[in-house]
């Protein structure tokens, strides 16, 4: 199976890389990283990432919004939603947005790709 | 009077008030927007609920005057065009008039209008039905209909768990629900997402679809979904009875044109008025009742232990029904945004053209939700802020056009949940403030030494704006004063544990925005040790724990380091010394709790990590409100009393510490 391209969206570079070093544990390549939603959007235009993981509050635009315009060009582009405890009313509109799934802050590497891997259907 | 003593007159005033509320803000936004929608049909309602009770209880001034005005309104719906300003002008005062009347009625001081008054104002409001051409209504359309799928189909019934670790059941279900309307029309579901929001794990829903597809199939789809456990699918038996099968008659053409996923019958829930005060006095008893099943427990630690289990087994099922009672009380409370800028509209619109201005007033996030006690104490900055906006942030429509901006101002207020918190915006594309005007008066004022000012960049000089007594206006307003009364505002928000922060730009306009609490409330706690005393840090904040043996590196001694977290350099402070605590863990590996805060990642050291609980938050008192890195007080389960830290406040005594340490 090819490498799987993993973008990686979050406003606080802790939990960027954080993400990033399960990614690259799993076997994943980090395509990209964006710290807000403009920047999540163009990247993913260019870099079209077989997945992309998203953090819901971040400045110029939210994920929801980024999500939102990430699924308009792709319909079949998988997010994963990272989102806090507490964030649920959130991460239903991110869904309804067309987010793919959702892991739940604090979490481990085992939960995160669990859910990737399910998602991807490996 | 014979009217006022009706046994139900409390009811309709009650009623009646919050229904020519709703009115007057209706008619506002029927002004701005498009034609055709369905605010007419609410605008005909209220009115007509207004006299319909008004009739039985023989108010016949509140009558006369909803007649003529719903004459009107029903005309001008079935114009279906865009009102003109005389209309809404005629409406408006209709409105205030029946105001009056209902306030009249309540036995207040206030004097009914006069019976000239009326007749004068009925008068205008029938000459305007009249001068309107008649226009015969078109067919209404019938109530939106239940999901319908084409009767052949064959019906699976659906079920399945959610995994009991699962963190957002309702997330989780509306991910299972797109799905299986996307394999054919749902038309039941049980419970639905929305139910299952902020509850726990471990729920089995069920749902019946109508689908062409086999039910391996379906089954299928959910291989691709976690959190989700023992999936059945299976054919569902033909001819459920009538009250499952019972198809409706096949809805008109017209209606059939409309996919069938679409949104779901929304009907609004029954409500029934509860006096404020009572939903304060539940949340303290519901409280009290937890405590007390807390303290039940630790004493159930003192009994044998063959009458222990039986007895904490009781306690738990207590306690999990008295968690719920309190989860619901809590949200009994919740008061969306939208209270606080339904009677905006009409405000703004008022003031604006006595300013000859034109604002547009836009709301986002009208349906977030604060405890009541929030909405409250938010009601009078909120105001504030907005006339300060329309006053003196916006221009009048002819400066603006020369200014070569749309000749509408606009007026933002913006709501949104951001974890434990709500942030509210007002914002507007007026003038913005005069940053050098701002210096200029801080320093005439003397609130500031010149030599400070200096220093101030030009985002810092904005927040010179919140210092009492500064204006950027040589001359007041009637409307909002001259001072502007900022400081006010300032010192409003941080009462109820909030932030505000301006940014301006001049010439551009400026954003004010509000970081609030959403309540007083339950809070997830990590129970740490220090100094032999316990602390209880927001779980919201904990990112991790971690264990790391700083002796290591240097010894006891460490003021602050850096610590490696999941391959990352974080910060690490030790809050015995943040507190002047003596620390008593023994040299060696340390407990570590790692704490993000607006995106930053810091660790705290600590003697021991004890546990998790969850309490009900208590706001501090003086003095220990002014102490930097407390949020609150909890009583524990042992009677004990616990503060509760301010990771954010923390993360300031740290930093300021390291400056200390960094100039000595």
């Amino acid at each position: 199976m090819p490498q799987r391209r993993v973008l990686i969206v979050d406003d606080a570079l802790f939990m960027r890389n954080t993400l990033r070093d399960i990614f690259s544990a799993a076997g994943f390549a980090v395509a990209g990283e964006a710290d807000d939603g403009v920047q999540a959007v163009n990247l993913f235009r260019e870099l079209k990432p077989d997945l992309v993981t998203m953090d819901i509050v971040m400045p110029y635009k939210s994920g929801i919004d980024a999500t939102r315009e990430i699924v308009q060009l792709d319909p079949g582009a998988v997010v994963i939603m990272c989102s806090a405890l507490g964030q649920e009313s959130l991460v239903m509109e991110a869904i309804e947005a067309g987010a793919t799934d959702f892991i739940v802050k604090p979490f481990r590497g085992e939960d995160v790709l669990a859910v990737v891997k399910k998602v991807l259907g490996e | 009077m014979a009217e006022a003593s009706h046994k139900y007159l409390h009811a309709f005033i009650a009623e009646a008030t919050e229904q020519l509320e709703q009115l007057a803000s209706d008619l506002v936004r029927i002004e701005q927007e498009a034609p055709g929608g369905p605010l007419w049909d609410s605008i005909f309602r209220r009115v007509h609920s207004v006299k319909g009770s008004a009739s039985t209880i023989g108010l016949t001034a509140i009558v006369e005057i909803s007649h003529a005005a719903e004459t009107l309104i029903g005309k001008l719906k079935a114009h279906n065009a865009k009102p003109e300003r005389i209309h809404v002008d005629l409406l408006l005062q209709a409105t205030d008039a029946l105001v009056q009347e209902v306030q009249h009625a309540s036995g207040s001081e206030r004097a009914p209008g006069s019976g000239d008054t009326h007749r004068e104002l009925t008068g205008k409001l029938t000459e305007a039905s009249r001068a309107l051409p008649e226009i015969a209504s078109p067919p209404r359309p019938g109530p939106t209909a239940k999901p319908v799928a084409d009767p052949s189909l064959p019906r699976l019934d659906v079920a399945f768990s959610l995994a009991r670790s699962c963190q957002a059941p309702g997330a989780r279900t509306l991910i299972v629900q797109r799905k299986l309307k996307a394999l054919g029309t749902l038309l039941e579901m049980d419970p639905q997402p929305g139910a299952l929001m902020q509850k726990k794990g471990g729920v089995r829903v069920t749902a019946l679809l109508a689908t062409a597809r086999g039910a391996d199939e379906v089954r299928a789809a959910f291989d691709g979904i976690p959190e989700i456990e023992n999936v059945d699918v299976r054919l569902a038996p033909p001819a459920n009875g009538p009250a499952r099968e019972a198809e409706p008659p096949p809805p008109p053409r017209a209606v059939r044109a409309v996919p069938e996923s679409a949104a779901p019958e929304i009907r609004a829930e029954a409500t029934v008025r509860v006096r404020a005060q009572a939903l304060d006095q539940l949340l303290d008893q519901a409280s009290d009742i937890l405590h007390g099943i807390a303290r039940l427990r630790e004493a159930a630690r003192q009994l044998p232990e063959n009458a222990a289990a039986p007895f904490e087994a009781e306690i738990d099922r207590l306690r999990r029904t008295a968690r719920e009672l309190h989860g619901g009380v809590m949200t009994a409370r919740l008061t969306p945004f939208s209270s606080l800028t339904e009677h905006l509209p009409r405000a703004i619109r008022d003031l604006a053209h006595r300013l000859g201005k034109e604002v547009e007033l836009e709301v986002q996030g009208g349906e977030v939700e604060l405890d009541r006690t929030v909405i409250e104490a938010l009601s009078d900055p909120l105001t504030h802020l907005v006339r300060n906006a329309v006053d003196h942030g916006l221009e009048t429509s002819a400066h603006r056009v020369s200014l070569g901006k749309s000749p509408r101002g606009l007026l933002v207020l913006a709501a949104r949940r951001e974890r434990d918190k709500v942030l509210v915006e007002v914002s507007d594309d007026g003038a913005g403030f005069d940053a050098g005007r701002l210096r200029k008066r801080a320093i005439d004022l003397g609130a500031l030494p010149a030599h400070r000012v200096a220093e101030l960049n030009e985002q810092q000089s904005y927040e010179l704006a919140f210092l009492p007594g500064l204006s950027t206006r040589a001359e007041a307003t009637d409307l909002s004063g001259r001072g502007v009364g900022l400081d006010a505002v300032k010192s409003a928000i941080e009462a109820m544990g909030g932030k505000i922060v301006l940014r301006s730009a001049q010439g551009k306009g400026s954003r004010f925005t509000l970081e609030l609490p959403l309540s007083v409330s339950m809070a997830n706690l990590l129970l740490v040790q220090v100094g032999g005393e316990l602390y209880g840090l927001p779980m919201t904040r904990v990112v991790a724990t971690t264990e790391y043996d700083l002796s290591a590196r240097g010894g006891e001694g460490f003021e602050a380091r850096s610590l490696a977290v999941m391959g990352q350099l974080v910060r690490a402070y030790s809050l015995a010394k943040l507190f002047g605590l003596p620390s008593l863990a023994p040299p060696g590996p340390r407990p570590f709790a790692v704490l993000e805060v607006d995106g930053l990642t810091f660790a705290l050291s600590v003697d021991r990590l004890v546990g998790q609980e969850e309490a009900v938050l208590k706001p501090l008192f003086p003095p220990i409100d002014r102490i930097k890195g407390l949020a609150g007080t909890t009583v524990l389960g042992n009677g004990r009393p616990l503060l509760v830290l301010d990771p954010r406040g923390l993360h300031e005594l740290a930093e300021a510490a390291q400056r200390v340490r960094g100039a000595a």
